[in-house]
């Protein structure tokens, strides 16, 4: 009877092992997209997030996201986001995040992030979302607010924060009398990153022992 | 999509819980083994009984069997799973190390856990004896930091070592495998019965 068994075993080990040499276990670079999901997040426009929203998050200290700047690697030299880590959309499959952490993408506009959203979105990475308007809109709004020269007093405290977090930024408010300045032509420098950025890693995770 | 705690299915704690419930249903299959007793397992040593090494033989074909058709199939993505660092030379003398205290304390790591559980004396003590190795492996560590880091091969497994397609290498992990549980109990005939 034990015999039996194990000889069934044998059998059946072996007949699997004989079927795996055609076997190939690893995906490799094809990833399956489902095009109903995608629909209905771009839909319910729960893909992005704004810039103001950014803004806030960094200034509160928040660090429950990872802020990828997929540009290359001398665009993320010249300015990015604080917080942000350079990861180029070459090297992005195989950038170490999480599937389970919330990750913010952006690049110049913002092409290269949906493309990147996507490419995510397809390995399997959950909480992924677009900056809306990407870098660009980054500078238009926080850097390089545009603010008029007469401004109502109820629009006072609005606009006050909008100084104070383009002060927070290093930017510099723009003070157009009602012409607006296209930020990109202001002759103000790209201000210089002084918050941790890449040399300090957001969120040094401990090194997780697996196994046994 | 597995591995679940990668996919983020679930958080650390539910992980450590997951990992209990697993843990708790291995120690009782390690203890229905019989591996429990010292007797048992340190007869694999003197080949009078090869239960050891069928009982891992057959674990690692199983579980080497189920992943590389899971990966195969889509569900599991084997790049995700995590795998230990190789270094070769301190491994292979943590190895032995491993393999002179199995035979002299008559229990390996997982196995004491069980005689602890089950109440044997010589499982306790054993316990204690590995706490004891841990604490001092730690203090030594930066003394044999060098040697601990030395031959680094990074994560590498055989199809990748040895360039040969996955497939092949689980078909002949197979053949092995039956080959030797044909000459173990060739061997437990040659040399005396089973100690159960």
């Amino acid at each position: 009877m034990k015999d039996n068994i194990n000889l069934k075993l044998a059998i059946m080990a072996l007949a699997l092992g004989v079927l795996a040499i055609f076997g190939q276990p690893y995906s490799g670079n094809t990833v399956v997209l489902n095009t109903k999901e995608l629909a209905v997040i771009v839909d319910n426009a729960i893909d992005h997030v704004t810039v103001e929203d950014l803004a806030d998050w960094i200034i509160q200290g928040k660090r429950d996201f990872r802020l990828l700047d997929v540009r290359d690697d001398s665009q993320f030299q010249e300015y990015h986001i604080p917080l942000a880590e350079c990861a180029p959309l070459s090297i992005l499959p195989d950038y170490p995040i999480d599937r389970n952490e919330k990750i913010i993408l952006y690049s110049d506009g913002g092409i290269h992030a949906a493309q990147a959203w996507m490419l995510l979105k397809a390995k399997g990475y959950r909480h992924t979302y677009m900056l809306l308007g990407g870098l660009d809109e980054w500078k238009d709004t926080i850097l390089f607010p545009v603010i008029p020269a007469n401004i109502s007093p109820e629009e006072e405290a609005k606009y006050a924060k909008l100084k104070a977090v383009s002060k927070f930024f290093g930017g510099s408010p723009q003070t157009g009398e009602g012409t607006v300045e296209t930020p990109e032509m202001a002759p103000t420098p790209m201000p210089q990153v002084e918050m941790p950025s890449q040399t300090t890693p957001v969120r040094k995770k401990k090194a997780r022992k697996e196994g046994c | 999509m597995a591995p679940f705690y990668k996919y983020g299915l679930f958080n650390d704690e539910v992980s450590l819980i997951v990992a209990f419930i697993i843990g708790i249903g291995f120690g009782f299959f390690l203890e229905r083994a019989g591996f429990g007793s010292a007797r048992k397992l340190v007869a694999q040593f003197y080949l009078t009984d090869m239960a050891v090494f069928k009982v891992m033989f057959s674990a690692i074909v199983t579980a080497m069997l189920g992943v590389f058709y899971l990966g195969w199939m889509g569900i599991l993505d084997l790049s995700l799973v995590y795998l230990t660092p190789t270094y070769l030379i301190p491994q292979i003398f943590g190895g032995l190390l491993l393999g002179a205290g199995f035979v002299i304390g008559g229990y390996c790591p997982g196995t004491s856990v069980v005689a602890m559980a089950t109440g044997k004396l010589d499982g306790i003590v054993y316990i204690m004896g590995v706490i004891a190795g841990v604490f001092t492996f730690g203090e030594l560590y930066p003394l044999i930091q060098n040697f601990a880091q030395s031959t680094p091969m990074g994560k590498i497994t055989l199809p990748q070592y040895m360039n040969m397609d996955y497939g092949i290498v689980v078909f002949i992990v197979v053949v092995i495998a039956i080959v030797g549980f044909i000459a173990a109990s060739w061997i437990e005939k040659r040399v005396g019965g089973a100690t159960s």
